[in-house]
């Protein structure tokens, strides 16, 4: 059967993504740092609120400087923790000792960043340019290569060995310090290499031939689209969409969402118009903006939908939309398919196009704990306006899905009524 | 013996409405059962600490290398997608009491 066949393909790609240990390191190291975007997050919005009287009163009680430190020290820094937390999971996928395997790589990483000595000539110090979304694909680079160095070389037993005599503890201890070595002495090659290049460095690079170009392209219009419908169409086939898809577009198309949030918290002008974040216009209700559809099934006829629609109210309010998408069913359902995806796409067109013109500003990067209600998490991310935009999509999603939902309800009434007059 | 049963979905959101569904009927019914809702990434840690795996629908693809890895241990199957969408914590629950005979 054709569909099977499809879903089948489906099947197969979102499996190999999620059992890919490289793609599912990265998210997963990037996902363990949730926490810590979420509150640079939170700590920015309440630093940047832009009524004057508010700024003023935060310098007067001296804690203005305190409140912009958190993004300083998370979204700014957000490279060197991801080193870290790259290298551990994927350690941990191989068996290996993660602690040790993200120390290296964190090590790594600050190898090939610039180091400078200050004017006072003994001070030295870090540049913070390289450490924040910026060295995120250096970042991630040097995290799954040492990781897998390191993997590698503990698990050939390739170990410097001890003439005979020395006692074991020793040889011991000289293997697991043979990795580190190895890993040490490639990462000092790799940056006399590029330190003869006329980037200087790798990130300078890296960060120009690969991340800008690739970020760009990810957050166009088209692929923003493709990533839509994408999303839908896994979660069609019972497939977690969000995660999927996520997992693989996030490390590219992260960074220009931080960079927003950190001109933000500095108030200056967001440098990105269109960023992932944007994929948020569609989401009223969670993926494929079901929203609407369960506010239908509120007022349905059948029973069945009115009590799937009582029971999906709460958790859609808070994105979660799980019980409909397995409910109603919407997976594998012909009749909900072309709301499922033309919703979402329709909303995401509006939201793209009244930024790009201006009308509503620029969404300001920052992290939303999931499972925030809607309309705060629109005022969270794009202050009233998306707010309101939120209101208009949910109206918008609800006249989208109505048409399929009354066919469906219908169906539903009918085959109710008639089970009761067999009884 | 008390009977401890294991959820998995992706961000553990919804199963963890299940979950209280479940634990809901089990009071009214009596049954000594412990039910736990986890994400998908920290299955490896508790499967220990359980006596069947249940994966949400959406983490369908898992169930093969979950019963390779620990499937002579314990039973694991993948929760019946209309049962999840509408929650319904008494039809899980008796799925996962016949598999635990």
């Amino acid at each position: 059967m054709k569909k099977n066949n499809i879903q089948t393909e489906f099947l197969k790609i979102s499996t190999a993504i999620q059992r890919n240990k490289y793609i599912s390191a990265i998210s997963g190291g990037l996902g363990s740092l949730m926490a810590l975007t979420i509150i640079g997050s939170i700590f920015t919005l309440i630093n940047s609120i832009q009524i004057s009287a508010y700024q003023d009163f935060l310098v007067k009680i001296g804690i203005k400087s305190y409140l912009s430190l958190p993004l300083n020290l998370t979204t700014n820094l957000f490279s060197v923790y991801a080193a870290f937390a790259i290298a551990y999971n994927l350690a941990q996928q191989f068996d290996q000792d993660g602690f040790t395997a993200g120390t290296l790589s964190l090590m790594s990483f600050l190898i090939v960043t610039p180091l400078v000595t200050l004017e006072n000539g003994y001070t030295m110090a870090i540049p913070f340019s390289w450490l924040g979304s910026m060295g995120l694909f250096v970042a991630m680079v040097i995290a799954i290569v040492s990781a897998r160095l390191y993997v590698f070389i503990l698990e050939k037993g390739i170990y410097i060995k001890m003439p005979n005599g020395v006692p074991p503890i020793i040889e011991k201890s000289f293997a697991a310090l043979t990795p580190g070595f190895f890993i040490t002495i490639i990462m000092l090659v790799v940056k006399a290499i590029f330190a003869a290049t006329s980037y200087g460095n790798i990130h300078s690079c890296i960060f120009t031939l690969i991340q800008v170009p690739l970020q760009n392209i990810g957050s166009s219009f088209p692929a923003l689209l493709v990533i839509m419908v994408l999303m839908s169409l896994f979660w069609f086939f019972g497939i977690h969409g969000s995660m999927v898809v996520y997992s693989v577009i996030s490390p590219v198309l992260m960074p220009l969402m931080l960079e927003n949030l950190a001109a933000y918290q500095a108030g200056e002008k967001l440098p990105h118009l269109i960023t992932v974040q944007c994929l948020n216009f569609a989401g009223v209700g969670g993926s494929g903006a079901t929203i609407g559809l369960v506010v239908a099934m509120l007022f349905s006829k059948s029973k069945r939908y009115k009590t799937l629609g009582r029971l999906a109210i709460l958790p859609s309010i808070c994105g979660i939309n799980e019980p409909v998408i397995f409910g109603t069913p919407i997976v594998l359902n012909m009749t909900f398919l072309i709301p499922f995806i033309v919703a979402p796409a329709t909303l995401f067109t509006l939201g793209y196009v009244l930024t790009i013109i201006g009308i509503m500003p620029p969404l300001n990067g920052a992290t939303v704990p999931t499972g925030t209600p809607i309309f705060f998490n629109g005022f969270l991310m794009g202050g009233w306006q998306f707010t309101v935009f939120q209101v208009i999509a949910c109206i918008i999603s609800y006249f989208v899905y109505l048409p399929f939902f009354k066919k469906a309800d219908a169906e539903a009434y009918a085959m109710e009524q008639q089970a009761e007059v067999v009884e | 013996m008390v009977k401890r049963i294991l959820l998995a979905c992706a961000g553990g959101y919804s199963t963890s409405m299940l979950v209280d569904r479940m634990r809901a009927v089990a009071k009214v019914k009596g049954l000594d059962v412990i039910i736990d809702a986890t994400p998908e990434s920290s299955i490896n840690k508790l499967v220990e600490q359980a006596d069947i795996i249940m994966l949400g629908p959406q983490l369908g693809h898992a169930e093969e290398g979950l019963r390779k890895k620990y499937g002579s241990k314990l039973p694991i199957t993948t929760i019946d997608m209309m049962d999840y969408g509408m929650m319904d914590g008494e039809k899980v629950l008796d799925v996962a009491l016949k598999l635990l005979k």
